[in-house]
């Protein structure tokens, strides 16, 4: 009698570890930050998962299966992330990872992914450490850090070309990859730093380290945020009476749909630089279908974020269809010599794990972000100088 | 010289906000000895309760603080009766465990209830600003100000002058003797921290303006707010009213000589420091 209850629940505790077998779907494994301070980029990250998800089973799934994305909350919190890989790894055994949303998540997951063998797809983790373990296993959508130094640099020597520059980053692994870049590439172009400022987020008051940018009297500024600070530093740069020529920044917070109205940071954000990895306007085929489709079900127009988890699950799919398979070391196989010509992000293909993407210069003008570099995408002219806020 | 003034009174200006998220953990500390870690999580709440009120009644911050700081008296009341009496004479360790408790649960429940997203009001005034000379200031920041320091003042008085006043303070100098002399304990206790869970709203509404609002903005305030009272002197209410105003300023000069990411570890190098060689406090008071 014992023994028959032993081996009834071992066997039904056994079945529960077989995934997704006889059920009809392939899971794919997503850790994103639903909750916490960065929870509007999960939004973001969900809602174009959402429609990649309904695209490629519209399609006929994968291998003949119905996708289900299997969701990890990392709550913004780099440790839950790493929980986030032993659940949707070892316990719902996905074959592939995309994710997380923040470098500081995405980071403390390489180890664990390239540990349990599993390709993880990067979305949006624009830190250029989050590469560096040169693991096999890891792969990136998204343009890098260096990549929105270098665009940011190339936009400035061809408007006006500043001499001064100073920058202002919040003090985690996203900003202090991006300073590092900006650093290295404004000491390539001949570009003085006047000062190089770190601030902690969640503070309500920026001012000081405003003043000692102030003090420093630069060209350009490129803020590093994202987005709750974004706009308090934006309201306080006006409060400081901060004037440089230019106010550029490495996307993120910058680049938030909300950061340019009454939710964000509203007026203040007119004129602000930002990098961009794509924009609804993007000369890409989808890109357009793929905003109407967004703002249909969401009554909002996607930025990047939204569309690199679109991208990344693109990729995710093709590569267990190629591998035909859904083991994890065919799938890896699959993504690096994946070769997408034509997706609304533009074609995907890896090198090094790498995905070469253009990164463009938009401007907020009159509350719309505007590509306005490079020339031959520009859709408006850069506003150069920003006027001084006692004009505004 | 101006931009050491200009951090100065920007230092007072967060601080006079400090000072009464303070004196509120030192309320329940000094008449409780309860250490009440879901203090910031209290502010959270005062901060949603303005938000609502501003959201769904139209209803500016800086009117809706009041009601919201109603709001979290009665609130923080029940959460005496219910949850904190209980253990009111268990050891440190429970009252630890029940309070973090609490907290979780708040913040966890904000999270189900409003979601993480980030809010905030965009009320007219915080785009202004004040000057004088060559100073300035947001209008919004300094409104807060002014209101923090009528609610710190009159809190003080209310201590020091009020009968009920006297009685908290009987009952932090001796729990045991206080109620022999008349005092009723329990209504006493759940008075002041009614009170403390208030001004955490009131501080909270004040707040909310001039800062981003989500489930988690709570969490930094729990830990400031036992910086501002052992700065203060245990237990002492004007101390950790002090103690608010040093973080504020110590903040703002921080970030501005040595650097923003200094802030957080000058203030706890403060609290250490104090913690070892001053322990009744960088003021050297008794507790109320």
């Amino acid at each position: 009698m014992r023994f028959k209850t032993i081996a009834v629940f071992g066997i039904l505790s056994l079945c529960s570890l077989i995934p997704a077998w006889g059920q009809g779907t392939t899971k794919i494994g997503v850790i994103t930050s639903l909750t916490g301070s960065q929870a509007a980029f999960g939004e973001a990250h969900k809602n174009g998962y959402a429609i990649a998800l309904d695209e490629i089973n519209a399609k006929g799934g994968v291998l003949g299966k119905k996708v289900e994305l299997d969701f990890y909350d990392d709550q913004s919190k780099p440790d839950q992330a790493v929980q986030g890989v032993s659940k949707l790894v070892d316990q719902d055994q996905v074959p592939v990872l995309l994710g997380s949303y923040s470098s500081e998540s995405t980071k403390a997951i390489i180890g664990a992914v390239t540990q349990r063998e599993t390709p993880l797809i990067i979305p949006t983790a624009t830190a250029d450490n989050v590469m560096d373990s040169k693991s096999p296993w890891v792969f990136r959508v998204c343009a890098g850090a260096n990549d929105y130094a270098k665009a940011t640099i190339a936009f400035l020597k061809a408007n006006g070309a500043p001499k001064k520059m100073a920058i202002v980053y919040e003090n985690t692994n996203f900003g202090q990859s991006n300073m590092k870049a900006m650093t290295a590439a404004a000491k390539e172009a001949g570009i003085e730093l006047v000062a190089v400022e770190s601030y902690e987020a969640k503070s309500p008051d920026y001012k000081a380290v405003l003043q000692r940018v102030k003090q420093a009297n630069p060209d350009v500024i490129y803020y590093c945020s994202y987005l709750l600070d974004a706009t308090t530093l934006m309201r306080q740069t006006r409060e400081v009476d901060l004037n440089p020529k230019y106010y550029t920044s490495a996307g993120t917070g910058f680049a938030a749909a909300e950061f340019p109205t009454e939710k964000g940071a509203g007026k203040n954000a007119d004129f602000t630089f930002s990098v961009s990895q794509w924009l609804p306007e993007a000369k890409w085929a989808g890109s357009k279908e793929f905003d109407a489709e967004y703002f249909k079900r969401f009554n909002s127009h996607p930025q990047y974020h939204a569309m690199q988890a679109y991208a990344a699950l693109r990729v995710a799919a093709a590569a267990i269809n190629n591998a035909k398979s859904l083991e994890p070391a065919k799938i890896r196989d699959a993504i690096k010599n994946i070769n997408l010509t034509t997706t609304p992000f533009g074609p995907i293909k890896f090198e090094n794990g790498q995905n070469q993407h253009p990164v463009l210069i938009t401007q907020v003008q009159n509350g719309q972000y505007k590509v306005v570099f490079p020339a031959d995408v520009a859709q408006a002219k850069p506003v150069i100088p920003a006027p001084v806020w006692s004009k505004r | 010289m101006v931009r050491f003034l200009q951090a100065c009174a920007d230092g007072l200006l967060t601080g006079a906000l400090y000072a009464l998220i303070g004196m509120g953990l030192a309320l329940i500390f000094g008449v409780m000895r309860i250490v009440n870690f879901a203090h910031g999580a209290f502010l959270m709440v005062g901060m949603y309760a303005t938000y609502v009120l501003f959201d769904s009644f139209k209803l500016n911050p800086y009117i809706g603080f009041l009601p919201a700081g109603v709001v979290l008296f009665i609130f923080g009341y029940l959460v005496y009766l219910l949850l904190i009496r209980p253990v009111r004479n268990r050891s440190h360790f429970m009252q630890i465990l029940m309070t973090t408790g609490i907290g979780l649960i708040l913040t966890d429940g904000a999270q189900l209830i409003f979601k993480a997203d980030y809010r905030q009001t965009n009320i007219d005034l915080i785009n202004r600003s004040v000057h004088i000379g060559p100073f300035g200031a947001n209008a919004a920041e300094v409104l807060s100000f002014a209101i923090g320091i009528v609610f710190v003042v009159g809190l003080y008085f209310f201590v020091s002058r009020s009968l009920t006043g006297q009685a908290l303070r009987a009952i932090s100098q001796s729990p045991d003797v206080a109620p022999l002399m008349g005092i009723n304990l329990t209504r006493i206790q759940g008075f002041s921290f009614a009170l403390g869970t208030a001004l955490a709203g009131v501080a909270g509404g004040l707040l909310l303006p001039r800062l981003y609002l989500f489930p988690g903005v709570g969490e930094d305030y729990t830990t400031k707010a036992f910086v501002m009272v052992v700065l203060g002197g245990m237990g002492s209410i004007e101390g950790a009213a002090l103690g608010g105003l040093v973080l504020g300023l110590s903040e703002s000069l921080t970030s501005l000589y040595i650097g923003n990411q200094w802030a957080l570890i000058v203030d706890f190098v403060l609290f250490l420091l104090v913690l070892s060689f001053k322990p009744s406090g960088m003021f050297g008071r008794q507790r109320a």
